[in-house]
């Protein structure tokens, strides 16, 4: 038997809207329905000091004069009021998380890989036996990858891209499926390192002075500090290239890592069960169809990069360098012969 | 190039060789990283992990008061493996998937109902305690009937399959029931204060009936004037039979009339 206080339960609506009520016909389940008054508006039926909705309501009703800062703070008070009511979300998922904050590669639990999908694998007749010694077994006629080699692997990637992030090396992220733009730009704003989202240009690397060759390009110093002075002798040297490439899908990108062996760039690349491993110097094996899973993988390794990054200008602010600097003579010196331009002053120099 | 290409795998070697020859003329930075954290052996082939089928029961034995845990494992063939097969990957078996087989067998309709699949952390499983069968955070669904079976099966002395699938089914419908109950009568806890649930399927079906029927009545109608003309013109009533068609006239000028 259901007993309900209609106008003690529902005293908020029916107080502050000036409309007459529905007329209830039936309280209890159980009853015939009889006809019963309309209940008329409890106007002043509790005293206004005892209601505690009295001054709310009150205020409400006077909306129509009051200005937008006192409706604001009206609806503040009437927040304060009534926010203890109903239920508050303890934890809840949020996918622009693992964009916004990614986590540390220390960070990295098998539980987490496994939220994000990344133990599985293609159908078994898809595979790579190259692969099999990352896979653990067979579910359903998938592949599922072992997750606890996932997370060792991607550990050694993560120190790889922080190592080479201290000793000042350009990265490159890229991951040209749909959906891994953010993540991808997002790496690479941590790690201070580039990004492609779009297609891979077949040619950039082995072909850059054309492909590449109007970018803009600066000398600087160990602190990331533009040295302009050095401009014009940038004028005749190749493209930049790449001191480690990160591939979220590596089977769309082979020509970018043709181009990477041609060059002699070490490799990382998340490689599922119907990849090819050999591709990559460092495989992480995972799932690369899973949006959240490469979400993941890139910001561990931007977070790596990070790290790399703060480690290096930390570095720097001492005077020190991880790495052999190139030096002022070095820039000056024409890349081709290895000589001083003629007429200029490093030449002039050698011969007093 | 052979079948396989291991250039990515020899960044370093390459890049030494290159310099060591005065391709290059100086070393890249990232060569005594690749040299500290070298790249893992590729095509090595291990054997695979030999998943095997662990059961845990609890029986009571002879000569001792108190309940064992007993281990059993599925037995392995006799027959030896192909060699070809020798380094391919294992099914992955558990004591559960007999038991979901043959709940979702017996309520195929439960699969049916919506299922969340997504996982914030990873680590629901921790929250959950199969000693009862309702989890919080958790909806109940057939895996809440399958998993409460298995504890019951792993926790209770000399339980077996069937009595568990019982115990757990019938804990299972009872909540369903409840939850209908909680339903109805939160609805009608609604709809007692003010809630509009619109006309129910019922209402909307005796509408669409209804529709039809007003159309067969029209239809009838004319049918049934056409039949009278007809019969009247062969008895040879003429004035009749005048009369009648003026009236259906009359009858099927009205909508028009009424249009114009």
């Amino acid at each position: 038997m259901i007993v309900r206080k209609l106008c003690v339960g529902q005293s908020r609506q029916l107080l502050a809207l000036n409309r007459r009520a529905p007329a209830y016909t039936r309280f209890l389940s159980t009853e015939t329905p009889v006809d019963t008054a309309a209940p008329t508006l409890p106007k002043e039926s509790i005293a206004p000091a005892e209601n505690p909705l009295h001054e709310v309501v009150q205020a409400s009703r006077q909306s129509a004069q009051v200005n937008p800062r006192q409706q604001w703070g009206e609806l503040e008070k009437r927040r304060h009021k009534f926010n203890n009511l109903g239920t508050s979300v303890q934890e809840s998922y949020d996918p622009e998380d693992i964009i916004r904050n990614p986590p540390k590669p220390s960070d990295v639990t098998l539980e987490m890989l496994l939220a994000a999908g990344t133990h599985l694998g293609h159908s078994t007749s898809r595979w790579n036996p190259q692969n099999s010694r990352y896979i653990f077994g067979i579910r359903e006629g998938v592949h599922i990858i072992s997750l606890d080699v996932t997370a060792a692997y991607l550990r050694r990637a993560a120190k790889v891209v922080e190592e080479v992030a201290a000793r000042g090396g350009i990265i490159l992220f890229a991951g040209t499926r749909k959906g891994q733009k953010r993540a991808v730009v997002r790496a690479a704003e941590l790690a201070k390192g580039y990004h492609i989202f779009e297609r891979w240009i077949p040619g950039s690397l082995t072909n850059g002075q054309q492909i590449l060759g109007h970018c803009a390009t600066k000398v600087v110093n160990a602190m990331d500090q533009e040295l302009p002075e050095f401009q014009a002798d940038l004028a005749d040297r190749g493209s930049v290239k790449p001191d480690l490439v990160v591939v979220l899908n590596p089977l769309e990108n082979v020509v970018l890592l043709h181009e990477c062996g041609l060059n002699n760039v070490p490799t990382i690349g998340i490689v599922d069960t119907d990849a090819d491993p050999t591709r990559v110097t460092y495989p992480i094996p995972a799932n690369d169809d899973t949006l959240r899973g490469t979400c993941l993988i890139a910001g561990i390794l931007g977070r790596a990069g990070e790290a790399g990054q703060k480690r290096r200008l930390e570095m720097a602010a001492q005077g020190k360098t991880a790495y052999e600097p190139i030096t002022a003579r070095q820039l000056r010196l024409d890349p081709l012969t290895g000589q001083a331009p003629p007429g200029s002053e490093l030449e002039k120099g050698k011969q007093g | 190039m052979g079948k396989i290409n291991l250039t990515a795998l020899r960044v370093r070697q390459t890049a030494l060789n290159q310099f060591a020859s005065g391709k290059i003329n100086k070393l890249p930075q990232w060569v005594d990283v690749v040299g500290e954290i070298p790249p893992s052996e590729t095509l090595i082939r291990n054997r695979p992990p030999q998943h095997q089928l662990v059961r845990q029961r609890m029986k009571t034995v002879t000569g001792s008061s108190n309940p064992q845990v007993v281990f059993e494992v599925q037995e392995k063939r006799r027959k030896s493996k192909k060699s070809s097969r020798l380094f391919q990957p294992l099914e992955l078996k558990y004591e559960e998937d007999e038991l979901r087989q043959n709940f979702f067998r017996d309520h195929p309709w439960e699969l049916a109902r919506p299922r969340v699949l997504l996982e914030s952390s990873g680590k629901d499983h921790e929250n959950y305690d199969w000693s009862r069968l309702k989890q919080p955070g958790k909806r109940l669904d057939g895996e809440s009937v399958v998993q409460r079976q298995l504890w019951l099966l792993n926790n209770v002395p000399d339980m077996t399959k069937s009595s568990a699938y019982d115990i757990a089914r019938r804990e299972f419908y009872r909540l369903r029931l409840q939850e209908d109950i909680e339903r109805r009568v939160a609805a009608e806890e609604a709809q007692a204060t003010g809630a509009n649930f619109g006309s129910s399927y019922l209402e909307i079906g005796m509408d669409l009936e209804n529709q039809q029927y007003e159309k067969w009545k029209a239809w009838a109608r004319t049918e049934a004037q056409v039949f009278e003309q007809r019969t009247a013109a062969l008895s040879g009533a003429p004035e009749v039979a005048l009369e009648q068609q003026g009236q259906e006239e009359s009858f099927t000028e009205q909508p028009g009339s009424a249009l114009a």
